[in-house]
């Protein structure tokens, strides 16, 4: 047995367990629904219209549960491949998801991973794309023989995954008798630091007519500050309100309640202008 | 700090965050809310009341042969007198009044002063954002309010269900058993943990507001002036006025995307439970306009509906 095929074959079963739980955890969440539109604040429902959403996120944990099924008893290079194709498409989802929606979950888990979309979640889908193709390469099927090797790189995986895993932070938090971010009190003055330490701020600084906001508010883990800016336009600010380096959004709105420059945001598959007059 | 339309506030959170400003569709296990119409009672008839609502145009109704009407107990429609408020569940497009609720009030605060001792007038504080008001509990009503608020003293909660009768409100029925703790001292919300459940269950209760939309008690003091609000006992989430919820009636799947229009300063203080359809979980959760609260399928002389919410 090469090094190569150790890997694979201790890779198998954490990308099993991993697509079980994921599939078993989405169909929870659609047959729970713990509050009135929890579907449209996960990925990947959330890039659906509302209406496919249920549906998108069942095909998504059926898909999950067949392919975990496959690479446990289908010895066919489709039933190998699949997953890798699986995983890659997650991995762009989930990329243009921290583009388009900084403020919704990945979804993986369901309801469990609500944490905004980072580059941790992403590096997870890496790292199972990643698992994915070793096993394709290595054309292993069902579960491999325990050794003390194998049993060492799959402890590497799991470590590897709970690294780049959000949701821990979560179960970290609850040991610890945290309250969630959307529950603890935040003065707005310490809101305000952060933001002017952050990058964003300095990218709009010389920009704006006053260092006083025109508005500010909060809603769940997110600070919003208005400031009046050059031009008759406004530089909106959002700032999370969680995290030792908090993730600070900005947008430029016109006069004529268009969105010109969507700072950080940044990207071709933006909506380019989105109007905000009210 | 300027408070801006809310409206104004959701375009620009959704600009920066790249979401879609508007609610969200109303998916499909939900029911479409009632038609509500609500105005001053220009004539009525047995099968058709005619009134004007707050924007100067008259709206005729007919009024269904099981329609029911509320005015301090059940009356028949025709019974109205010209020149009540009324708030009018309807059906068919707001064409036929189903159930009629006239001159209702709502009469939550914290006691200030209790006067008299056959007829008790009370001073009520409602909080910053709504004035005091002085109330009557007449002597016939004296007994089921004082059932269910046995400490009519200074500091302890009030929440009755009233009339209002040439600008005097008197208390009918009590809305709620009276919290046994003063309103200074809301015992704290259980505990919750990142990653824990993610709905927000609860009590929905109706206050006197005319602007369609809730009052919600979990809102930051420095953002609203308001020093009285961030206080409640179910463990709710921080939001903003003008910040969209999606309010679900749990007793029969009524849904409807509200914004939070004020603060829900008294809300926050109850720590009652709502036993409408089943035994709500402990606290209420937002207060609503009482024509949302009727399209939401709720029952004026009731109070409170179990209700659970989302951010719209």
């Amino acid at each position: 047995m090469t090094v190569l095929s150790t890997i694979a074959a201790a890779a198998l079963p954490i990308l099993v367990v991993t697509l079980a739980l994921g599939g078993v955890a989405k169909l929870a969440t659609v047959e729970r629904q713990a509050s009135p539109g929890t579907l449209t604040r996960l990925g990947p429902a959330v890039l659906m219209p509302e209406r496919f959403a249920k549906p998108a996120m069942i095909a998504c944990a059926l898909v999950e549960l067949v392919l975990a099924a496959g690479l446990l008893v289908v010895d066919h290079p489709a039933a190998r491949w699949l997953p890798v194709v699986f995983f890659a498409v997650a991995t762009y989802v989930l990329w243009d998801l921290r583009r388009r929606r900084p403020d919704v979950g990945c979804g993986c888990f369901g309801d469990v991973s609500d944490t905004p979309v980072g580059l941790r979640s992403i590096g997870r889908t890496v790292a199972l794309t990643a698992m994915a193709v070793l096993i394709g390469l290595e054309e292993i099927t069902g579960l491999p023989q325990v050794t003390a090797e194998t049993a060492l790189w799959a402890g590497g995986w799991v470590a590897l995954l709970l690294a780049c895993s959000p949701e821990i932070d979560q179960v970290v938090s609850r040991l610890r008798h945290r309250a969630p971010c959307e529950q603890r009190p935040m003065p707005p003055a310490r809101a305000l630091s952060r933001l002017r330490a952050s990058a964003a701020w300095h990218a709009h600084a010389g920009s704006l007519l006053t260092d006083e906001p025109s508005d500010m508010w909060r809603e769940l883990c997110w600070r919003f500050f208005v400031f009046p800016a050059r031009g008759d336009a406004e530089v909106v600010f959002a700032v999370r309100l969680d995290g030792r380096r908090p993730n600070v959004r900005a947008v430029v709105v016109g006069a004529d309640g268009q969105v010109t420059t969507a700072g950080d945001l940044g990207g071709a598959s933006l909506r380019e202008s989105t109007p905000v007059s009210a | 700090m300027p408070y801006r339309a809310g409206e104004r506030r959701r375009k620009l959170a959704a600009a920066v965050l790249g979401r879609d400003p508007g609610p969200a569709p109303r998916s499909q296990e939900d029911t479409a809310p009632y038609d509500v119409v609500s105005g001053e009672i220009l004539d009525v008839s047995p099968h058709l009341i005619i009134l004007e609502n707050a924007d100067g145009e008259q709206r005729r109704l007919v009024i269904a042969p099981w329609a029911t009407a509320w005015r301090g107990g059940t009356v028949a429609p025709a019974d109205l007198p010209a020149g009540a408020r009324v708030v009018i569940r309807a059906l068919r497009d707001g064409t036929v009044a189903e159930r009629i609720w006239a001159d209702i009030t709502r009469i939550t605060g914290v006691i200030r002063e209790v006067r008299g001792r056959r007829d008790l007038t009370i001073e009520l504080d409602c909080g910053p954002h709504r004035r005091e008001r002085s109330i009557v509990v007449p002597y016939r009503s004296s007994g089921r309010i004082r059932v269910r608020h046995p400490k009519l003293e200074p500091g302890y909660l009030f929440d009755a269900i009233g009339l209002l009768d040439q600008g005097t409100a008197f208390a009918h029925l009590p809305a709620t058993s009276q919290p046994p703790y003063r309103a200074t001292a809301v015992p704290p919300p259980p505990m919750a943990y990142e990653g824990g459940e993610a709905g927000i269950s609860g009590t929905a209760v109706w206050a006197d507001f005319a602007e369609e939309g809730v009052a919600y008690p979990m809102l930051e003091r420095e953002d609203t002036g308001c020093d009285d609000a961030g206080v409640s006992c179910a463990g709710l989430p921080y939001l903003a006025l003008g910040s969209l919820l999606r309010v679900r009636n749990v007793c029969d799947g009524r849904t409807d995307t509200l914004p939070i229009v004020a603060c829900g300063c008294l809300a926050g203080r109850f720590c009652d439970r709502c036993l409408e359809c089943d035994t709500s979980p402990r606290g209420r959760i937002v207060e609503l306009a009482a024509s949302s609260y009727v399209a939401l399928g709720g029952d004026l002389t009731k109070g409170c509906f179990n209700a659970r919410v989302g951010l719209g």
